[in-house]
């Protein structure tokens, strides 16, 4: 047994020593991976952006590994760094990395990013980058600084006649345009309760469509002055039974169950709610920048964008994703070479081609690389401007989890109108220990 | 011999006529509906919003979608990988599953129930839970981004299945068939392979085409050890095509009709022997 594993390591020993050396002081060129995921589109924007940075960079050589899903990406990640081969960077989510950073799997830049002579720290939204700081250390570098905003079908609103949404209107203000929206197939307005016990009328148009998730709640809960968890850094419980917290989830499960704004699980699942938003069957959408392509796509939609509506205080949740470098690559200043060309404005100026992304450069956000007035959203404004106000769902890393426990209750919540007690007693009861398991920074 | 036959016939007795059009009728129609609508679904044009109920033939029916399909999604490349590592695993899963299940028959009988323990408790492992250990040996022998891994499951004949569906076959055929064979001088190898194999070629369809759906419906491996776009199999091209807009899932569908068409094929060939 001894004469095998001695073996086993010659080989080890030979192979190592067969690995190309980087003679030192030499700049590390690669070979580095770095996994993303996405759509085709998605994917094509980033084999532009690393074979722009090849040029930019001769010698280096880069491999771009994908996965079509955040799914498939953290499978991928996380399969690799179990057995000891991670990709040497990897793109993801602030609510998908804490798992990540929680077992020193990812490589904190710090250092690197006060060294660099292409990007410095100010030069990126600070509410992105806070987004990924893990026990005092910057860890990734955000390349997008979304956030959720109201799309809405202009044609539809000009043919019901309703007065468009402006920014900065309130919670009622949206419900109100959310139920002149809402319409049977002879286009009159489906009042809430006229019924009077028989069938409520079946919806053609719906005023809203929002999917009942947390990360939709959130910055609802914050505007109405609530907090969402009891401590922000440390925390062990959602806080839904304070007053202005439950306020919030009621009127969120209200706009089905009380008020029929919103499309039923039966009708979400035959058409989802971006397809019944480009057929005309949504007058209003809940979504972050990432539905942009898809509506430019659309043939023959009039739509813009409005921001969110508030309830005291303007309120927005992140969505951010981030360039990682693992821990266990063996070319990580290959891997930050890449990274730092991807934030530089040459680097982010491609990602936002894709009209997805609402870049993280301050500078590059504010140039027509974004705010293309040719380009549908004309309000793509809308998203810088609530940038002040965004707010990251606390950093734990077992999030993904305690995500998809309450997407469950609150699902039951919409569709069946379970009792909001009972809600709330059923998110603190399945998401409390998943809370008490979680690694904090 | 006659007996077999005889049994073979008061089961299509009792199986036959109008209790099978009518099992065969329920069958149709809870399968047939969903083909019938993936495949007219792939002639919508895409770019535009899904239809609003389901349309069975499109108007106006175009093969766009199939165009753009090969084009985005990389199809053709991506199915040669797969018709490659089905061209290689499905046989190479058959010889193994069947000389094991041979061997199993020819044990004695504690070792035999010790064998079919462990196949039964390897059954049972997920696949998810080797996956690791897997990714670890694969990357050490520096096999990853290579076909071997997608292909390394038919060295044990696939699944543990596999090879206790061929024990139970060829435990269906006398013993004494192997003792006259023995006393005749065939070894092992050529009693399995001249008189077993022949004996259960049903069984042997059937497997094949239980190791073609696997092979070929296999995401997990290759999402986990496939790095290259060039080596990817069609479940993984088909996974990007399926993150296109909702507007573009003609796209998507006319690749998921293309991918389904050779398991449909394998399974009508299958169907045929098993039959016979």
């Amino acid at each position: 047994m001894k004469k095998v594993l001695a073996a086993f390591a010659a080989i080890a020993v030979i192979a190592g020593g067969c690995t190309k050396q980087q003679p030192q002081g030499a700049p590390d060129l690669g070979p580095i991976q770095v996994l993303v995921s996405g759509s085709p589109d998605e994917i094509a924007a980033y084999k532009t952006l690393i074979e722009a940075y090849k040029k930019a960079k001769p010698g280096t050589e880069v491999q771009l590994l994908e996965a079509s899903s955040s799914g498939d990406l953290t499978t991928k990640l996380s399969t690799s760094i179990a057995g000891g081969a991670p990709p040497d960077a990897f793109l993801m989510n602030y609510r998908l990395y804490g798992q990540f950073a929680s077992k020193n799997a990812v490589e904190p830049v710090d250092e690197r990013l006060k060294a660099s002579k292409v990007i410095k720290a100010s030069d990126f939204y600070q509410q992105a980058m806070s987004a990924f700081r893990w026990g005092g250390k910057q860890m990734c570098m955000p390349q997008n600084v979304s956030s959720l905003q109201v799309y809405y079908n202009k044609a539809l609103f000009t043919k019901y006649g309703v007065a468009l949404p402006k920014d900065g209107w309130t919670w009622n203000d949206f419900l109100g345009t959310a139920q002149q929206m809402t319409r049977d197939a002879a286009g009159h307005q489906i009042k809430a309760g006229e019924t009077e016990g028989g069938p409520a009328p079946k919806a053609a148009v719906h005023g809203a469509g929002v999917e009942p998730v947390i990360i939709r709640v959130a910055p609802l809960v914050w505007s109405n002055g609530g907090k969402l968890v009891d401590d922000d850094q440390k925390p062990t419980r959602f806080t839904f039974d304070d007053k202005a917290s439950l306020e919030a989830l009621r009127n969120f499960i209200d706009l089905r169950i009380a008020y029929g704004v919103t499309p039923t699980d039966e009708e979400v699942k035959a058409a989802d709610l971006v397809s019944r938003f480009t057929k005309g069957q949504l007058a209003m959408l809940f979504e972050s920048r990432r539905v942009t392509p898809t509506l430019r796509n659309a043939k023959d939609l009039d739509w813009d964008v409005v921001s969110l509506p508030r309830y005291g205080n303007p309120a927005g949740i992140l969505h951010s994703d981030a360039y990682c470098i693992t821990a266990g690559s063996k070319h990580k200043d290959a891997a930050w070479s890449f990274i730092e060309y991807a934030m530089s404005p040459d680097g982010q100026k491609i990602i936002t081609a894709t009209g997805r992304t609402v870049p993280s450069h301050i500078e590059v956000s504010k140039s027509d690389a974004y705010l293309d007035p040719t380009k549908a959203p004309k309000n793509s404004k809308v998203w810088l401007d609530a940038v002040p106000h965004v707010r990251a769902v606390p950093t734990i890393s077992t999030w993904v989890e305690i995500e998809a426990a309450v997407e469950g209750i609150l699902e039951n919540a919409v569709n069946r109108g379970d009792k909001l007690d009972a809600v709330v007693a059923e998110i603190d009861k399945q998401t409390k220990p998943m809370f008490a398991r979680g690694v904090t920074p | 011999m006659a007996v077999n036959r005889e049994e073979s016939a008061m089961l299509r007795g009792r199986f036959g006529g109008p209790a099978r059009s009518v099992g065969a009728f329920f069958v149709l129609l809870v399968f047939v509906p969903p083909l019938l609508l993936l495949v007219s679904g792939s002639f919508q044009t895409p770019g535009r919003p899904p239809s609003q109920t389901p349309e069975l033939i499109p108007r106006p029916a175009t093969a766009v979608g199939y165009e753009l399909a090969f084009e985005w999604g990389g199809l053709l490349r991506a199915t040669l990988n797969s018709l490659i590592v089905a061209a290689i695993a499905v046989p190479l899963s058959v010889l193994v599953a069947s000389a094991a299940g041979f061997a199993i028959t020819l044990l004695s009988r504690r070792a035999r129930i010790v064998v079919i323990g462990l196949s039964v408790a390897a059954l049972m492992v997920p696949s998810t839970a080797l996956l690791v250990p897997r990714f670890a040996l694969f990357r050490w022998a520096g096999l990853t981004n290579t076909f071997v891994p997608l292909v390394s499951p038919a060295l044990i004949g696939m699944s543990p299945l596999y090879v206790l569906a061929f024990y139970l076959a060829f435990r269906a055929i006398p013993r004494d068939l192997y003792d006259a064979c023995l006393i005749e001088d065939l070894t092992p190898a050529r009693i399995w392979w001249r008189v077993a194999m022949p004996q259960v070629r049903p069984v042997t369809s059937a497997i094949a085409a239980l190791a073609f759906v696997t092979t070929w419906s296999n995401f997990l491996d290759p999402l986990v050890f496939v790095y290259d776009r060039d080596l990817f199999t069609l479940p993984l091209a088909l996974r990007s095509l399926a993150a296109l807009d909702p507007t573009d899932f003609p796209i998507f569908l006319a690749g998921a009709v293309f991918a389904t068409l050779p398991a449909v094929v394998v399974y009508s060939i299958a169907q045929r022997r098993f039959l016979q």
